[in-house]
């Protein structure tokens, strides 16, 4: 019977492998799952338990922080936001019932202090449990004027740093109070969709605005420099119908400089046929449309830039549809303020396309760095000449052009951008757009502006706040 | 050193444990040391030594590691229910002593645990008796018909005591027939099968058991007498097929369940996808899971983990009974959790130890049956609450809250260590049978005299 005995001792032995390895399914390997699924008790928990880590501007300003708080005769945490509705898309909320949004969520690892050896020192004792606080590059100096000059409409900015890709300002309105998503969700008012994050997730057509894509193309491709010349007869027929210019204009005999600067659409629209759509759809791909910006928000929190039905960018097979429109910024193409503005730094930034980026450090309680964001280069879009080329005929569009009330004369700096009126639905209102950078020599921010359903022009409407937020970000330097 | 004196000494770690725990809890509550557990602790030590003298007196050579073992199991049951309610901890502290009692009982009164085997067919009578008594007079808990209440709303699940009374039962009559057994006489589809004269009383057997249990509507125990039986069949015949083909039987049934009774099929289901219904039928074992996850690799530590709600609540529905294991691993990591497993092992390979090492069939039988059952129940529950297989309600030997499974589990234990003592002396007469034995033996030659004198 002895061998009986050891057999069924081997299988009741079996039966407990098996337990130890579905135990450890669920502890180890299933555990990150199970942790973020929502209504998870112990998660909720635990979180309440954890001292938070700060959120931090640039500048100092504490944008999220921590206070300990008794409830039952447990310490627990609650969840500050002493600046309110300032930056508060990107700052994001950290809620039981609503989850996560914003740096709140993509820096959640370090913020509930849950990265590298911290959890198992803390558990050992070690080290007390709280999280790291994110230094964001983005500065509230610049982000308050933005906020300002959006107040009242809808729209957004971002302002980007050209050299590295940080995010020195992101603003969408209308706007929340960050303390008030996470004690009374319900007394948000749903007027314009407060808590969409426009400037990363907001698609508009571009309108002219697109011709700075377009042309960067054009120089590339080599058939074009800034003194190419064409005539303009006030139209330009395309399988989807005429194409005319703004008001109606007739321009004659011009340069490729004075395209761009009185966003002349025949020509561009001749341009674009010429390049073709593997061209332009090339350049696309390179300054980063049809992908989702690299950027460190939540993946559901930025979109992708392309064609508003989501197929592929270029080439176009629809009839109604062709690489003239395109090439003017209409059809059906939207896009992110976002990559508008990561466009406008490019060229600033002599033709490198850097990685948009919110985070510059992140620092445990002792002040030690953890981490650091080092500037990451995505793409050579187009060669420094060309980069140069684009930035002078940009220039025009600020002195002379359409562009004249971004310009920043009265504190000595030049101004090189491109303004855009994308027509809606409503032929009244218009999406008016800016993008830019200054100053145009060695620049240090790049801007795109975007206002909703206005009647005014992007040169009336958006030129003026693009030239406050680069201000403040010249001054704030 | 005495098999004894190296008890003592293994119950060292035990003992470490219980405090240590009953500290952690006590600091994590209120931020200092409270000394509320200590009387419980203290009255647990008395407990487990007074067990120890007993088997000094009764069995003194009886396996040494089994009741430190048990000991740990106890520690962390008990420290895990103070953790949740120091209330539970006090009640089972109680009990603890009760089964205390019950375990130095059976040493005492049985020191030879082969006299059962006069009793074959008064114990599996009894062993039905106690579920049909569960079956009229039961009170229906959750849905399932499991226990007796008796005076002052203490109630008692009768078929903890029932299953120790079928290993008994099983043991005797298999010793009996097992040789009728393992020579198959005729085949059904195929499957050599015994004579029915010798199969026919188990099966019976066997057959009410599990009928009155789906009537009870327990099928954790359905599960786990089914289990036992196969174990000790196979035991007694060392023939693979007799398992099989009850496994496979086994299977059919189930799936005649399925399609049957609802409860089962909402169970099953919930097994599989678990997520699907997470806010209500699906709810236990999602939050078991939930707990399992925030321990990970090495837990938070005893009292530090999310198991009651502010308003005094458990997290987990049944957290103290069915839960046990979730909130062990839950707080201590799947160090802890693996940590409770290998106890769980150990525990069973000493009693197969025993079951080897035992001089007759019946032993064996008896030996192997008893943790057989401990092994399997364990695997029961822990299997459900680790979504391994669908979960039943079957306590967890020695940590779940509850009197009628840990005084059932003493006596369990005790009848190892009577089986392992008694094996260890060669199966030495007792002195009750040496007594007799030498009065039979003085009236023989009385006899003999007698004769010789009327020669």
């Amino acid at each position: 019977m002895n061998r009986s005995i050891r057999r069924l001792y081997m299988t009741l032995a079996a039966g407990f492998g098996l337990l130890l390895l579905m135990l450890g399914w669920w502890q180890v390997v299933a555990a990150g799952d199970l942790r973020d699924r929502p209504g998870n008790l112990q998660t909720q928990q635990a979180e309440r338990l954890i001292d938070r880590g700060r959120i931090l501007s640039s500048d100092g300003k504490v944008l999220a922080a921590s206070r300990a708080t008794r409830v039952d005769g447990q310490r627990v945490f609650e969840r500050l936001y002493p600046q309110g509705s300032l930056a508060a898309h990107v700052v994001g909320y950290t809620s039981d019932s609503r989850g996560k949004t914003g740096v709140e969520s993509t820096y959640n690892r370090y913020l509930a202090g849950s990265f590298g050896t911290e959890p198992l020192l803390q558990r050992l004792g070690a080290k007390e449990k709280r999280g790291a606080d994110v230094i964001l590059s983005l500065d509230t100096r610049v982000q308050q004027i933005a906020e300002q000059e959006l107040a009242g409409q809808r729209g957004a900015v971002v302002a980007l740093d050209p050299r590295t890709g940080a995010v020195l300002a992101m603003a969408s309105a209308p706007t929340f109070d960050l303390q008030t998503a996470i004690t009374d969700f319900s007394a948000i008012p749903d007027d314009g969709g407060p808590l969409l994050n426009r400037a990363a997730s907001g698609r508009y057509p571009p309108g002219s605005t697109f011709k700075v894509v377009t042309a960067t193309a054009a120089l590339t491709s080599g058939l074009y420099t800034a003194d190419s010349t064409f005539d303009d007869t006030g139209s330009y027929e395309t399988p989807g119908g005429e194409i005319r210019n703004f008001g109606g204009r007739t321009f004659g005999n011009h340069t490729f400089t004075t395209a761009l600067t009185n966003s002349i659409n025949t020509t561009f629209a001749r341009i674009g046929d010429n390049l073709g759509p593997a061209t332009l759809g090339g350049t696309m791909t390179a300054y980063g449309f049809g992908t989702r910006p690299p950027i460190d928000l939540p993946d559901d929190e930025v979109s992708a830039s392309g064609r508003r039905d989501g197929d592929e960018l270029l080439p176009n097979d629809q009839p109604d549809e062709d690489t003239a429109r395109i090439a003017i910024g209409q059809e059906r193409l939207t896009v992110t303020p976002l990559q508008m503005a990561m466009v406008a730094s490019t060229v600033a930034n002599g033709g490198t396309l850097m990685a948009p980026r919110l985070m510059s450090r992140i620092e445990d309680r002792g002040g030690r760095e953890v981490q650091r964001a080092e500037p990451q280069d995505l793409e050579q879009v187009m060669a420094a000449d060309d980069a140069a080329e684009l930035t002078a005929m940009m220039e025009n569009v600020v002195r002379e052009g359409t562009g004249t009330a971004a310009a920043l004369s009265t504190a000595g700096v030049t101004v090189a951008g491109k303004t855009g009126t994308a027509e809606t639905s409503d032929a009244t209102r218009n999406q008016a757009w800016f993008i830019g950078f200054a100053p145009s020599i060695d620049p240090v921010v790049a801007v795109a502006v975007v206002i909703e359903d206005t009647s005014s022009t992007g040169g009336t409407a958006a030129a003026p706040v693009a030239a406050a937020v680069m201000r403040a970000a010249i001054e704030a330097r | 050193m005495s098999p004894r004196t190296r008890e003592l000494g293994f119950m060292v770690p035990a003992l470490l444990l219980g405090l240590v725990g009953a500290g952690s809890v006590a600091s994590a509550r209120t931020d200092t040391l409270d000394y509320g557990p200590l009387p419980g602790v203290a009255g647990v030590v008395v407990v487990f030594l007074a067990m120890h003298i007993a088997l000094r007196l009764r069995a003194p050579r009886a396996d040494a590691y089994v009741l430190p073992i048990v000991g740990v199991l106890v520690a962390i049951g008990l420290v895990e229910l103070y953790r949740i309610s120091p209330e539970l901890a006090a009640d089972q502290a109680i009990w603890m002593a009760v089964g205390g009692v019950a375990f130095i009982i059976t040493v005492v009164a049985l020191p030879d645990h082969r006299v059962l085997e006069r009793y074959t067919y008064l114990i599996g009578l009894a062993a039905v008796g106690l579920l049909v008594i569960t079956m009229v007079f039961g009170t229906r808990i959750n849905g399932a018909k499991l226990w007796i209440q008796i005076g002052g709303g203490q109630t008692v699940q009768l078929g903890e005591v029932a299953k120790v009374l079928m290993v008994v039962f099983l043991a005797a009559y298999l010793r009996d027939k097992r040789e009728l057994l393992a020579i198959p006489t005729g085949r059904v589809m195929g499957v050599p099968v015994p004579p029915m004269a010798a199969l026919g009383p188990v099966l019976l057997f066997l057959g009410a058991c599990l009928a009155l249990v789906v009537v009870l509507n327990d099928f954790g125990t359905a599960l786990l007498f089914l289990g036992i039986f196969l174990a000790m069949i196979y035991l007694a015949t060392g023939r693979v097929a007799y398992t099989g083909f009850g496994l496979a039987a086994f299977v059919v049934g189930s799936a005649a369940v399925y399609t049957v009774v609802p409860r089962i099929q909402t169970r099953v289901d919930n097994w599989l996808r678990p997520f699907d219904d997470a806010q209500d039928q699906g709810y236990q074992l999602v939050q078991s899971l939930y707990a399992l996850a925030e321990g990970g690799i090495i837990g938070p530590g005893l009292g530090r983990g999310f198991l009651v709600t502010s308003d005094g609540t458990t997290v987990i529905p049944a957290l103290q009974t069915d839960f046990m294991f979730s909130a062990v691993a839950s707080e201590l990591g799947y160090i802890g959790g693996v940590g409770l497993l290998l106890g769980f092992l150990v525990l069973i390979q000493r009693g197969f130890v025993i079951a080897a090492q035992a001089n007759d069939g019946f032993s064996k039988l008896l030996a192997g049956g008893l943790t057989a059952a401990l092994g399997l129940q364990a695997i029961l529950i822990i299997g459900g609450v680790t979504r391994l297989i669908p979960l039943t309600g079957v306590t967890l030997p020695f940590l779940s809250y509850g009197g009628s499974s840990v005084v059932t589990n003493f006596v369990l234990i005790a009848l190892l260590l009577i089986i392992s003592h008694r094996s260890a002396t060669g199966n030495a007469p007792s002195r009750r049978e040496r007594k007799r034995a030498e009065q039979q033996a003085r009236e023989i030659e009385r006899a003999q005299r007698r004769e010789e004198v009327a020669a």
